[in-house]
């Protein structure tokens, strides 16, 4: 009992810090976690290659993501299909490509064009006709899979040029990151253009809102079935600019891999609810949370740890980050 | 403390003799309760008792407590350390246990009657109760209707236990929610809260409430009545309690050394300024801002009416008359059968979902529900005031801070929120300040036509004077208002002219001198003339 009275005492002014520990322990622990694996391996970890490999090889997660956060933060629980319009996308291009002799540049816009048509689809079937975001998007997912597992023979395509794949990992020279490909950058560049829309844009305020409650948001004038529909085809079209610079990246792509994708994506979302607004989804929290976890999971492939691990810790992550989600929102809002 | 829901079942040998014997035992003490969010106190060191065989109220402005007391009550919320909560002289556990708490017989009546639409009257009444056959461990369907139907008669309601509750009027789903209730209720012990319960029962079913709660004080049972009705906690109970800013300002004054107006001075700890709006002399025609025409939605036939520039014209009737369709008609929020809107030169097709045109015209809806229609709970005050203007205000694609700070500072400064902080998230604030948010969001636009549906809602005596004051201004500005409601003293003191609806027309009109006895006759009252 006293001890309880006790923190009761204590709570206002340990508040602050719990405040900073909200917003900004991510990116603490992602620190320790790094000084960590460093003390350890100091040998593998501790290296410029190590911190290449994290930043350079991760840009399809943040197209991923992003396109994942669109439509969440839109209110729409939850679009599974990410993941398999990106592989159908990154499919299609080496296949087009190699197979039929098109015109890379062409192959690299009819991919686009497919994964705006796939989230156009998923939109008006969601928006529209009123069905159930995640029956709608599983079944897409796995139709998508299998089309990308048809077109490509079941195996993994390649053959793309590499002055094609300059597109993704040409060297920004210079100080601080020289050496980092340009699809790190890509990265960056999408996601303070998404936080700019969400925090300065009317359009990132009515998507706030449409997520918030669509009826008032109707009543104030917001078209909200345009947004949630725009939020599907966005999402669908950042999925085939992520798939351009995966095949362009990997010179090819494997069809079977795309769903591998799916729970990191959904994991780090999540996560990045724990990071700068707490309770919230927002891009910046999810770029770190996308890095976060990747900084982990090749901390523990370099312990040399089967290739088991990445399913148990990416597993673990959205657990976690899902349960953080929600503690937070509850928190925000009492 | 958790032992004590250990403690053996009640001791049935008492009963009544016995209580009225030791009258020194309180029905239900609550000491040196208090419950804190984050850094604010909800309740600082509230301590309540109710005598056996008494009805108490508790009452208090919105923000002051007293929903946070009944959710501690009810077991919510978990109270902070240190206070104690006794029942007939018995502890029960904090944070309370529902289960052991309807051992003691403690019942609670929520503010939202806490029913599920999709299940049945029955299903709803005795979840939690169910009997089961001893080797199917199947529910006994046909005992249990039995029970929830003689629960609903003793409260005099004619309501089928097996009709779903999503299809009752709002009255027969208060009666649903008193009766599961009471339904508990042993002669000689127990206590039952009720949460604004009767803010749906119209005059005739309130009028059996309260003989009914007469009837509970009979049989030795006790009544914790929360209300914001001051005129029925006057009449109705014996001793009421106050709460100020989380803390007991009166302890348990008989109601029958309070006048109304000192009640008022306790929950406030102000004189109430005084002074109803000065009503526009009706022959003095404005001239016509608003013209409704041929208006049919779901329960109004062919409406027509006109609303003058400046002046504010109530809509009334009993529930599923076709008032409360109204606001939500002319808004565009529902599509209506047929019918115009004319606002000036403007003539706009209501038959067709038309949101932004009638925004673009300068109609703006306050709707009944703010939680469902009004406002986003998780965003912050200043986005949910701003929202309806973000895209017109916005220059070269970006939203600027500088309006949406003064929008939101000119109605937190004109309808006194508290606490004054556009960057709270609406969800955190009492229930009165919401309703003042959701006011305040149409009082920065060019509004011609302000439709309101029960603005004053679950708010006490003074946000509702803020609100009240605030709508008398947008009339006095030349806006036209239409306020839709049950509340004749409201109606009474806002409106120019009071329209009366039944079975979906205009059936005729207050005007004049408006007193609320005036509206509630021509409401309920049999032989209505066609006007006044």
């Amino acid at each position: 009992m006293s001890a309880l009275a006790e923190g009761g005492r204590g709570r206002a002014a340990t508040s602050t810090v719990t405040k900073l520990a909200e917003r900004f322990g991510i990116i603490g622990l992602w620190g320790v976690m790094i000084g960590v694996y460093s003390a350890v391996e100091s040998s593998n970890f501790d290296t410029q290659g190590t911190f290449q490999t994290i930043l350079s090889s991760q840009a399809a997660l943040v197209f991923l993501s992003m396109a994942f956060l669109c439509t969440v933060i839109v209110g729409e629980f939850v679009d599974l299909s990410v993941a398999a319009i990106l592989g159908l996308c990154a499919t299609l291009i080496p296949v087009l490509t190699v197979f039929d002799h098109f015109n890379v540049a062409l192959a690299s816009v009819i991919a686009v064009a497919v994964g705006v048509s796939a989230g156009a689809i998923n939109g008006l079937l969601i928006v529209f006709v009123g069905v159930n975001t995640i029956v709608v998007t599983l079944g897409m997912s796995t139709l998508l899979t299998g089309i990308a597992l048809a077109i490509a023979h079941l195996g993994p395509v390649s053959g793309l040029s590499a002055s094609f794949g300059k597109l993704a990992l040409a060297n920004v020279g210079g100080w601080p990151f020289g050496g980092l490909p340009v699809s790190f950058y890509y990265g960056i560049g999408l996601t303070l253009a998404f936080a700019y829309v969400l925090a300065f844009t009317p359009l990132g305020r009515h998507m706030q809102f449409v997520g918030a409650n669509r009826e008032v948001s109707r009543l104030a004038g917001v078209r909200v079935n345009a947004i949630r529909f725009g939020a599907f085809v966005a999402a669908g079209a950042l999925c085939g600019i992520g798939a351009v610079v995966v095949s362009a990246g990997v010179g090819g792509f494997d069809p079977n891999s795309s769903v591998n994708y799916l729970l990191p994506t959904v994991s780090a979302v999540f996560l990045g609810t724990a990071v700068i607004r707490p309770g919230r989804f927002n891009p910046i929290g999810t770029f770190v949370s996308v890095y976060f976890l990747e900084t982990g999971i090749l901390g523990l492939e370099e312990l040399n740890l089967a290739a088991w691990i990445s399913d148990v810790f990416y597993g673990a992550a959205l657990i976690v980050a899902v349960m953080l989600t929600t503690v937070l929102r509850r928190r925000a809002s009492t | 403390m958790g032992t004590s829901d250990l403690l053996e079942p009640w001791p049935l040998t008492g009963g009544l003799s016995q209580a009225s014997a030791l009258p020194a035992v309180p029905r239900l003490e609550l000491r040196h309760l208090s419950k804190s969010f984050g850094a604010s106190r909800a309740l600082d060191d509230v301590s309540i008792r109710v005598e056996p065989g008494e009805i108490h109220g508790l009452v208090g402005e919105n923000g002051s407590g007293k929903s946070t007391l009944v959710k501690v009550l009810s077991g919510y919320h978990a109270p902070d350390p240190g206070g104690s909560l006794l029942v007939d002289g018995h502890p029960v556990g904090l944070p309370v246990r529902p289960a052991a708490a309807r051992r003691f017989g403690l019942s609670v009546v929520h503010q939202d009657l806490g029913l599920i639409d999709s299940f049945s009257v029955a299903e709803n009444m005795r979840v939690g109760l169910f009997q089961v056959r001893r080797f199917t461990r199947a529910i006994i369907w046909r005992q249990e209707r039995q029970r929830a139907r003689h629960a609903l008669a003793e409260l005099g309601a004619d309501i089928d236990p097996e009709a779903p509750v999503g299809g009752l009027s709002s009255a027969e789903r208060a009666e649903v929610a008193i009766a599961r209730a009471l339904q508990h209720h042993e002669a000689g012990r127990g206590l039952v809260m009720f949460d604004e319960s009767t803010r749906a029962l119209p005059p005739e079913p309130r009028r059996h409430f309260h003989s009914l709660l007469a009837d509970v004080v009979a049989r030795g049972g006790s009544v914790l009545l929360v209300s914001h009705q001051l005129e029925e906690v006057l009449e109705h109970t014996d001793r009421v309690t106050v709460l100020r800013d989380g803390r007991v300002v009166a302890d348990g004054v008989r109601t029958s050394e309070l006048s109304e107006h000192e009640l008022i001075r306790l929950m406030l700890g102000r004189e109430l300024s005084c002074g109803a709006r000065t009503r526009r002399n009706a022959s003095a025609s404005a001239p016509a801002l608003a013209r409704v025409e041929n208006l049919s939605g779901q329960l109004l036939r062919e409406a027509n009416l006109t609303i003058g520039a400046g002046e504010v014209v109530g809509v009334t009737g009993l529930l599923g008359s076709g008032f409360e369709e109204l606001p939500y008609l002319l808004a565009g929020a529902r599509t209506a059968a047929t019918g115009t809107l004319s606002i000036g030169e403007q003539v706009l097709e209501l038959s067709r979902p038309s949101i932004r045109p009638l925004l673009a015209a300068g109609v703006a809806l306050v709707p009944e529900r703010r939680d469902r229609d009004g406002l986003a709970f998780s965003e912050t005050v200043l986005d949910n005031i701003t929202l309806p203007r973000v895209r017109a205000r916005s220059r070269g694609g970006l939203m600027r801070r500088d309006w949406q700070l003064r929008e939101a500072s000119h109605v937190i400064g004109e309808l006194a929120v508290r606490p004054p902080d556009p960057r709270m998230l609406v969800g955190q604030l009492s229930g009165g300040n919401q309703q003042k948010v959701l006011l305040g969001k149409w009082l920065c636009s060019e509004t011609q036509l302000l439709l309101l549906h029960e603005p004053t809602q679950g708010v006490d005596v003074g946000a509702r004077r803020d609100i009240e004051e605030a709508i008398a201004r947008v009339a006095e500005r030349g806006s036209a208002v239409l306020l839709a409601g049950m509340d004749a003293g409201e109606l009474a003191a806002l409106c120019d002219r009071v329209i009366v609806m039944r079975e979906g027309r205009i059936h005729g009109e207050v005007s004049g001198e408006i007193t609320p006895e005036r509206i509630i006759d021509a409401v309920y009252g049999a032989g209505i003339r066609e006007s006044w």
